[in-house]
């Protein structure tokens, strides 16, 4: 009850806030997508330039074929494996790309100063940042769908390779596969926006350790409210509640457990979590606009 | 450079709306995944012996749980390859610890407790220590993994077979044998758990609940079910009112078939050996001759199609 009154208030509020500003953002909305879009482009023709990051995909695919060299196990097991590990790799190095491209994205723009002569142009500062913030998604979107498809293409060539046993069957469980990767793109994608806020107001350095902090304590919420449930000092159980109701919770879109024990999948609480995510990223790139904005460049 | 007032008041009246409407969305989205975000996971007692990880360190892999318990996994089939069985315990703890939903890697801790250690055991207190080490493991097997018939299963027969508990394994099997997926054969060690006890009471309902599963006549397998229910429920009605040493004699002696061992090339439909008809012996699918003997493993049916000789045997299960 509580929840859904949360809810309808937040819908009031939203309403009202949007009708308070339509005058800035109605004329703003139909200049504004193709200047994000041409910002976007350059993002993504820059990033293309950046051997670091061909180096960790085909980092990533060499990984993932050295994981067929299980044959000691079980199909069961090989497939389980292969599944873990798979996910595990996608999942850690799409963490890590999103952090290494997204914390040079605008300090990066500010050191060379080529921030001045695109903001000399019809650009506002806000269509810069979520120029910047697509562009990034464009690159991760690539990266993490090579990952995936040789990831099922692994999946299925060992499906085909591996003769079944009659109590052990090799289970590629391709669309459970395909499913979690999907969110994992989308838990990268929230980091990638509160990386670009951070970016805005810290150093590439303090960004890049805040984003790996954000990683860890974003995949430990659950166990963040558990110890803020448990917590017997007020102000730590405060602080606990803090951290755990502003920081994306990235472990909603993990479901490389479900996915590697077979388990069924709930893809509607999928859609809440990436609801919930694209709420919460719509808020970061607000404050991000803001910030940037109210920056003396 | 254009450099616009920003809205703020707005924009923070917008975002304070829509982070309101995210709320419901968590609640939603930890009832949704119970395993992952019920409050109890962590503190439950998951071990009988504190030979796994702590629950602090469970908690700190957050995700990368499930690829520790795999790595460890790995190391546990080092180990066993190895024959250090013991070694295997605190390994296959952890594992499960660490991915409570790894339904082969309870069984194989359950079986391994229950079978291996207890027959490795000098003692009758240590072996009974160890088949309860193994049926403890798989009680708390099924504690997690109440949706999977395999591992009720699992509990359910190591009663049945190594701890010598029917009655309580018969409840298994039931619970078991509920399940859509669940196979034939544990409808079948339901009732004959109060076979082997002579329980009378129990097995004539229970041999009609088997009566009623697994009938439909177009699945082989069903009709194999029902072959031999209707073979145990007459044999039964005939022999119920026999002297009380005679019915435990028979029982004996259908419990003793019943448990020896199989080959395994002699199940039937096995997709890997052809078994000569001459020696007895196996020899890979698709040989022209025998590998033992010599003796040709394929003949031409009367129709002039390619039959193999292998025999085929049905468990008595």
């Amino acid at each position: 009850m509580t929840a859904q009154l949360a809810f309808l208030i937040g819908l009031v509020v939203a309403i009202v806030a949007l009708a308070l500003t339509r005058k800035q953002w109605g004329p703003a909305a139909g200049h504004a997508i193709p200047s994000i879009w041409r910002i976007a482009k350059i993002t993504v023709a820059e990033a293309r330039r950046r051997r670091v990051i061909q180096a960790v995909v085909i980092l990533v695919v060499v990984i993932l074929v050295s994981m067929t060299f299980f044959s000691y196990l079980s199909p069961h097991e090989q497939s389980r494996m292969l599944i873990s590990g798979g996910l595990s790799a996608i999942t850690v190095f799409g963490i890590l790309l999103a952090i290494f491209i997204a914390a040079f994205l605008i300090p990066q723009e500010l050191e060379s100063r080529t921030v001045y002569a695109i903001l000399a142009k019809p650009v506002r500062r806000f269509e810069f940042v979520l120029g910047k913030y697509v562009g990034a998604l464009i690159i991760l979107a690539a990266i993490v769908v090579v990952m995936t498809v040789v990831l099922v293409g692994v999946l299925l060539i060992q499906d085909q390779l591996v003769q079944d046993l009659p109590d052990s069957a090799f289970n590629p469980n391709l669309e459970a596969v395909i499913f979690a990767a999907v969110m994992n793109y989308f838990a990268v994608a929230i980091l990638t926006g509160l990386i670009i806020l951070i970016s805005t107001v810290a150093s590439t350095t303090m960004t890049v350790i805040s984003a790996f902090i954000i990683w860890a304590v974003g995949s430990l919420q659950s166990t963040i409210h558990d110890l803020a449930e448990h917590a017997d000092i007020a102000v730590t159980k405060l602080l606990l509640l803090v951290v755990y109701n502003v920081l994306p919770k990235l472990e909603n879109f993990d479901y490389r457990h479900e996915v590697s024990n077979y388990m069924p999948i709930n893809v509607g609480s999928g859609i809440e979590a990436i609801v919930q995510g694209a709420g919460y990223t719509i808020v970061v790139l607000i404050l991000a606009s803001i910030f940037f904005n109210d920056r003396q460049v | 450079m254009r450099h616009r007032r920003t809205p703020i008041g707005s924009l923070a009246l917008l975002m304070v709306g829509i982070l309101l409407m995210l709320i419901p969305l968590q609640e939603s989205i930890h009832k949704a995944r119970p395993h992952l975000f019920d409050p109890d996971r962590k503190t439950r007692r998951v071990s009988a012996i504190s030979i796994g990880p702590t629950p602090a360190v469970i908690a700190a892999l957050g995700g990368f749980r499930t690829l520790a318990a795999d790595l460890l996994w790995l190391k546990a089939e080092h180990v066993w390859h190895g024959g250090s069985w013991w070694a295997m315990l605190p390994i296959l703890d952890a594992v499960t610890q660490l991915d409570p939903h790894f339904i082969l890697a309870w069984q194989v801790y359950g079986w391994h407790s229950a079978y291996n250690l207890h027959a490795e055991s000098e003692t009758i207190v240590d072996k009974r220590y160890w088949l309860d080490y193994g049926v403890k493991a798989l009680e708390r097997a099924v504690e997690a993994n109440p949706d999977n018939w395999e591992m009720i299963f699992e509990l359910g027969w190591t009663l049945y077979d190594r701890a010598h508990k029917p009655w309580r394994a018969a409840e298994y099997f039931y619970r078991a044998d509920q399940f859509p997926e669940s196979k034939s054969y544990v409808t079948r060690l339901y009732y004959r758990c109060f076979e082997r006890v002579l329980d009378f009471d129990r097995l004539f309902p229970a041999l009609e609940y088997a009566k009623n599963r697994h009938a439909d006549p177009t699945v082989s397998d069903d009709v194999q079910h029902q072959v031999i229910v209707t073979r145990d429920m007459e044999w039964w009605t005939q022999h119920k009112d026999d002297p009380m040493e005679h019915r435990r004699q028979i029982v004996l002696e259908n419990t003793a078939r019943a448990d020896r061992a199989v080959p395994f090339y002699l199940y039937p439909d096995n997709p890997y050996w052809d078994v000569c008809s001459i020696c007895g012996l196996p020899s890979p699918k698709g040989s022209e001759v025998c590998s033992v003997c010599g003796a040709p493993l394929k003949r031409l049916s009367r129709g002039g199609v390619e039959e193999t000789t292998g025999v085929s045997r049905q468990s008595n299960l």
